[in-house]
């Protein structure tokens, strides 16, 4: 645990060091690279350690706390998800400092590399905290944190806007974990989770309420749909590396809270578990159609950020069903695979987001249709984001494939038991439809961005990113590869996390002996050295008779074909939305000469703008009552005084 | 003398479902025909392959279902599409996939109703839920579809899972689905009068939203 | 990995190019005409493989990569399926999504490669491509998770291996559904009549051949395998749902296999020569139709 408190003080120094020696840019720059690299490699030792299986005790602190002791701790649990936040939030740091070099003459950049560091520092806070206090106080940094990083762009009115929505999204959200702590707190002898998940039991209902409130609250945050309207607007406002540590970590958050969540009940009901489940289909589908209609490439990639969290909640909807209905092996595949899948999803759109990051920085625009071959210009990032890619659709040897075979396999193995959990099983068809949608989007993606032709002149000087740019998002792509090509690597680790959630190490699937982790490692391990090595003899002189000719595209008659003739993101698109147009959420606007889609969000759009202003409207009657005098005002408070009083001899009399 | 096919019911009422399915399907109404007579085929079988001996009743329904159902009512529609001149697509208020999907739920809503319902072992439980399936699946066409013709298969559709209800019935009540082939007849007759030539005279039209307009 | 399981793998890899010779000959022979030879393929695979590559000026590695990529991925998939009606070379609980995913990444591939070009109509035919198999995907797993549910097996060696024999006898229905439903996502997967017309050299009708248009020599090669023994793995599914044979000694099971495949192949021929190709925009209702027999098979197994 003191190394977790090392690593958390050296980031937060390096926070401060970005922040202080603002004059003299390089040293800062050095000294931020240096205490903050150095604090997210000490923080992923007790990490790893953790996801070993090492015990790691609890630090208690009692005095001089407001709010009860407050305990910090590292589990298995804790372990997968600290080590994501150290690995993305190490990434993100680095990338920011070329990322927003051009912005330093306008704009108080170093501030922004102190915000990164706080919010790292907050969410390895969040993930190791053990009681309500301290853990409600790293989410409110972080979510003020993330607030003042999504406006740093300012003065666009689309970035306050997409602020103030987030703003008003992540404290609905810390309203609902005051309700849920206040409600589960009254039962218990003080705040710590030890002291709540002893009294777990007693809460009426099984805990309806709490587990409820739960799926509110980090809802919200993880962007769960209907509740994610904030989370594509934020995503496009935000500069390209706080995108890819908020949808990398920062909504993975709720995810984390939902699970710990249900670590502390031991036995959630089965009605939740079926309501995850389903809140997981609904948003996995909904996500990907709406992510398909996108021509931004960030909302493209924030909307996949909802679908992968769909993913996540199937993983933990089986795991609550086989917890309910007492099938262990499904509990423990289940949140195996969810946990590994939040890791796996914030490795590898962490990449996505960087890589989109160096587009933009290089062309300056963030519209798909605009880009085109840039994979010529931009090996290195078209070839990382091509991996990413790949890790995202879920094809194997990479690491999206580790994760959803194992979702895949709870839900098989709800199958062969042979109770009401069965029904499960048809969530393998709505998981392979995501899987393919998605299949199809990043299709589109890489062939309209980086292969092809160049559209138009935006692209024209359109040059690799530095090295600073280029080498997180690298790493990243080795570290998708690596665990897609060693799966016994993780698999072991995420399965000790699903032991830990399903209670008890009476398990029928030991934590070494999972045999199929171990023959699908020689099986993926055999197919990627094939495939390299059948590539390699391929592209060899050996494997090839003739010296290749080079020519134009066949251009099928036409005499002159142009750039603009290809296919664009809309129209690769077009049958799939069109299939799915009563939930896609596009809006064609014709005219005599020109013909322009629209990809909103339906939800947004349909739902929570005209409710929102339903409520500006009845807001407005009494606005006169808050545009009085100092007298009135004063009046306003004797009233309330009056009516309190009023009430409360009423209730004395009463009882 | 022991009714020869003895395991051809479950096949039968497999492919009577595939048939519905085939309506919900298509887009086209020389297919729905085809699958319709296909069904009234299926339900002709029935009655000889589930009754416990093979009598002259159960042959007489047999022949009687397959020429109503199977050979007049198809005939019928067709004719009525070529004397009518209605256009061959079907214009559904749903697409094919979401009708497929809703279809696929009603099967599953019948199958899981029948298994709630307190029904003795044997060819009742049998053939209720499909009884259920094939009665949803004509509600869902009768809802979904926009043309009067369509609304007839739909309607016809509804009969023939009463039919395959009526089956579990035929000790208890006779002659029960003897008068639902009659009303078949009937009915048909009356709706295809109806349709074909009172609308189509009156509105020009076989489209049957527009029926709304007669409401003053 | 055994004799037995070479010899079965070796021998669908090599009678892979006979099965789309095998349709178009039925074919062929229903319409009264004499047809192409049944190893017309073989022959174009030999002259292919003697010819030069030409590559566009606008194509990158990705495009040199995506045929490789398509017949590695193809044949590791055929690594998992029981060939030799009992188990797979390399089977693991949950293998039918490795499967599944390496189907997808061969795809992946082949999309990507045609989108390097650059050309509006490997373009149209890599939508098209995606499109309908984001349909077919979701039917394969409601296949894949109504042969769970019938044999209690979640590895593709169970599924369609040992248990088979057993599942037929207690939910025979089931099974001739699922077979039913794979034999209709065989068609789409791989693009045969009534969701695309091989026969045609029209780029706008067709899906699969399109996006392949500037393959030339020993690339085009690749691609026409893969196809074939794509089109053979489809096979390999049907003959594992409709003929259980792990009873048989090896030899005898993999020339069932063989003979399986063969009536595969004629009855895709039957059903090329009696239904027309259905206009693109039915393709979807069409593969939810099959996914639609394969929910009702598991609404059966649920019951």
């Amino acid at each position: 645990m003191s190394y977790v408190a090392a690593s958390i003080c050296l980031i937060l120094a390096g926070g401060g060091a970005a922040l202080t020696v603002s004059r003299r840019v390089r040293l800062g720059h050095a000294l931020f690279r240096l205490l903050v690299g150095g604090g997210c490699l000490l923080g992923a030792g007790p990490a790893i350690a953790a996801l070993i299986g090492l015990d790691m005790p609890d630090v208690r602190i009692t005095t001089g706390v407001p709010g009860g002791p407050w305990v910090f701790g590292l589990d298995t649990l804790s372990g997968a998800f600290l080590l994501a936040i150290v690995t993305v939030g190490g990434a993100c740091a680095f990338y920011g400092i070329p990322y927003l070099a051009g912005d330093a003459p306008r704009r108080a950049v170093h501030r922004a590399h102190a915000l990164v560091a706080l919010l790292v520092a907050a969410l390895a806070v969040v993930v190791t905290a053990r009681a309500v206090m301290p853990f409600l106080i790293a989410w409110e940094v972080m979510a003020v944190a993330s607030y003042l990083l999504i406006v740093f762009e300012h003065e666009r009115p689309a970035v306050r806007r997409a602020g103030m929505l987030y703003l008003v999204a992540t404290h609905a959200s810390t309203l609902a974990l005051f309700a849920l702590f206040a409600i589960w707190g009254r039962e218990a002898r003080d705040l710590t989770f030890a002291a709540l998940t002893a009294c777990a039991p007693t809460l009426p209902d099984g805990g309806a309420a709490v587990l409820a409130l739960a799926l509110v609250a980090f809802g919200l945050k993880a962007g769960i749909v209907p509740l994610h309207v904030w989370l594509p607007e934020a995503h496009a406002a935000a500069p390209s590396h706080v995108s890819a540590l908020m949808s990398g970590v920062v909504i993975k958050m709720g995810i984390y809270g939902l699970i710990r969540v249900v670590a502390m009940l031991a036995t959630p009901p089965a009605w939740w578990g079926w309501l995850v489940l389903a809140l997981g289909v609904i948003s996995g589908v909904l996500g990907v159609v709406w992510a398909l209609a996108q021509h931004d490439i960030k909302r493209l990639l924030a909307f996949h950020s909802v679908e992968n969290i769909g993913i996540i909640l199937i993983g933990v909807g089986a795991g609550a069903l086989g917890l309910a209905y007492g099938a262990p092996t499904v509990a423990v595949l289940g949140f195996a695979g969810a946990t590994l899948h939040t890791v796996n999803h914030a490795l590898f759109k962490s990449l996505l987001f960087l890589g989109a990051g160096s587009v933009i920085h290089a062309t300056g625009t963030r519209d798909i249709d605009r880009l085109g071959g840039l994979g010529t210009r931009m090996p290195l990032t078209a070839t990382a984001f091509l991996i990413g890619s790949a890790a995202i659709v879920g094809l194997p040897p990479l690491n999206g494939f580790v994760s959803e075979w194992l979702i895949y396999r709870s839900l098989l193995g709800s199958g062969i038991s042979m109770s009401a959990i069965r029904i499960a099983v048809l969530a393998t068809g709505a998981l392979a439809l995501i899987g393919a949608l998605a299949l199809a989007c990043f299709a589109k993606v890489m062939g309209v961005v980086f292969l092809g032709r160049r559209r138009d002149a935006t692209t024209h000087d359109a040059h690799e990113a530095p090295r600073g740019m280029t080498w997180p998002i690298v790493a990243l792509a080795g570290v998708c590869m690596a665990i897609g090509a060693l799966p016994a690597l993780v698999v072991p680790a995420a399965l000790r996390v699903g032991v830990l959630l399903s209670g008890g190490p009476a398990m029928p699937l030991t934590i070494t002996g999972d045999p199929a982790s171990a023959a699908l490692t020689v099986y993926t391990l055999s197919v990627t050295t094939g495939l390299l090595a059948a590539w390699l003899l391929w592209n060899s002189p050996l494997g090839r008779r003739r010296m290749p000719a080079t020519s134009e595209t066949w251009g099928c008659g036409f005499a002159r074909p142009t750039a603009r003739m290809q296919y664009t993101s809309s129209s690769f698109a077009a049958p799939l939305v069109a299939a799915f147009r009563s939930v896609a959420g596009v809006h064609t606007h014709r005219s005599a000469c020109a013909f322009e889609t629209h990809a909103g969000d339906p939800v947004l759009d349909g739902f929570a703008l005209p409710a929102w202003s339903r409520i500006r409207a009845v807001a407005r009657w009494f606005h006169p009552l808050q545009r009085g005098t100092l007298s009135r005002s004063i009046i306003y408070v004797v009233a309330a005084v009056l009516v309190v009083l009023v009430y409360l001899v009423a209730a004395g009399r009463a009882a | 003398m022991p009714h020869a096919i003895p395991h051809a019911t479950p096949l039968v009422l497999l492919l009577i479902v595939l048939t519905d399915l085939a309506v919900l399907g298509t887009m086209r109404l020389s297919t729905c025909i085809r699958a319709l007579g296909v069904q009234g085929l299926l339900l002709g079988l029935l009655p000889v392959s589930i009754a416990p001996t093979l009598s002259v009743h159960a042959v007489g329904l047999a022949v009687g279902t397959v020429a109503v159902k199977a050979v007049v009512l198809p005939w019928f529609l067709v004719w009525a599409i070529r004397e009518a001149a209605v256009r061959r697509e079907i214009e559904p208020s749903i697409g094919p996939i979401a009708s497929l999907l809703l279809g696929a739920g009603a099967v599953a809503l019948a199958f899981a109703i029948a298994a709630r319902l307190p029904l003795p072992p044997g060819p009742d439980a049998l053939l209720v839920p499909y009884s259920l399936a094939t009665v949803i699946i004509g509600f869902v066409v009768l809802t979904t579809r926009r043309k009067a013709l369509t609304q007839v298969i739909g309607y016809l559709m509804l009969e023939n899972g009463i039919y395959l209800f009526g089956l579990t019935q035929t000790e208890r009540v006779p002659f029960l689905l003897e008068l639902g082939v009659l009303l078949d007849v009937f009915v048909g007759v009356f709706i295809m009068g109806i349709v074909v030539f009172h609308i189509n005279r009156e509105f020009d039209s076989l489209d049957s939203t527009r029926l709304t307009e007669l409401a003053d | 990995m055994s004799v037995a399981h070479a010899t079965a793998l070796a021998v669908l890899l090599i009678v892979a190019p006979a099965l789309p010779g095998i349709a178009t000959k039925t074919r062929a022979v229903l319409t009264g005409r004499r047809g192409a030879p049944v190893l017309q393929l073989y022959y174009d695979l030999g002259k292919l493989v003697r010819k030069g590559s030409v590559y566009s000026v606008t194509t990158t590695w990705v495009f040199r990569t995506g045929p490789v990529v398509l017949l590695g991925s193809l044949v590791a998939a055929a690594l998992l399926l029981p060939l030799d009606g009992r188990d797979a070379p390399a089977g693991f609980s949950g293998d039918l999504v490795a499967f599944a995913g390496l189907l997808a990444l061969g795809r992946f591939a082949l999309v990507l490669a045609g989108l390097d070009t650059g050309s509006s109509f490997e373009g149209m035919g890599a939508s098209r491509e995606v499109t309908f198999s984001s349909f077919a995907e979701p039917a394969l797993f409601l296949c894949f998770a109504a042969l769970v549910l019938a044999t209690g097996d979640a590895s593709l060696s169970g599924m369609l291996g040992a248990p088979v024999r057993v599942a037929w006898s207690h939910a025979a229905a089931s099974m001739s559904l699922v077979g039913l439903s794979l034999f209709v996502l065989l068609l789409a997967e791989n693009s045969r009549v009534p969701i695309d017309d091989p026969a045609t050299h029209l780029e706008l009708t067709m899906i699969h051949e399109v996006i392949v248009l500037d393959h030339s020599g020993p690339d085009l090669a690749l691609i026409l395998y893969g196809s074939a023994l794509k089109l053979a793995l489809f096979g390999a599914l049907i003959v594992g749902v409709f003929l259980p044979r792990a009873d048989l000694a090896a030899p005898a099971a993999t020339g069932v296999l063989v003979l399986g495949l063969a009536l595969v192949g004629v009855a895709v021929g039957v059903v090329e020569s009696v239904m027309a190709r259905v206009r693109l925009t039915q393709v979807p209702a069409l593969i939810t139709g099959g996914a639609v027999l394969a929910l009702f098979g598991i609404i059966l197994l649920l019951r």
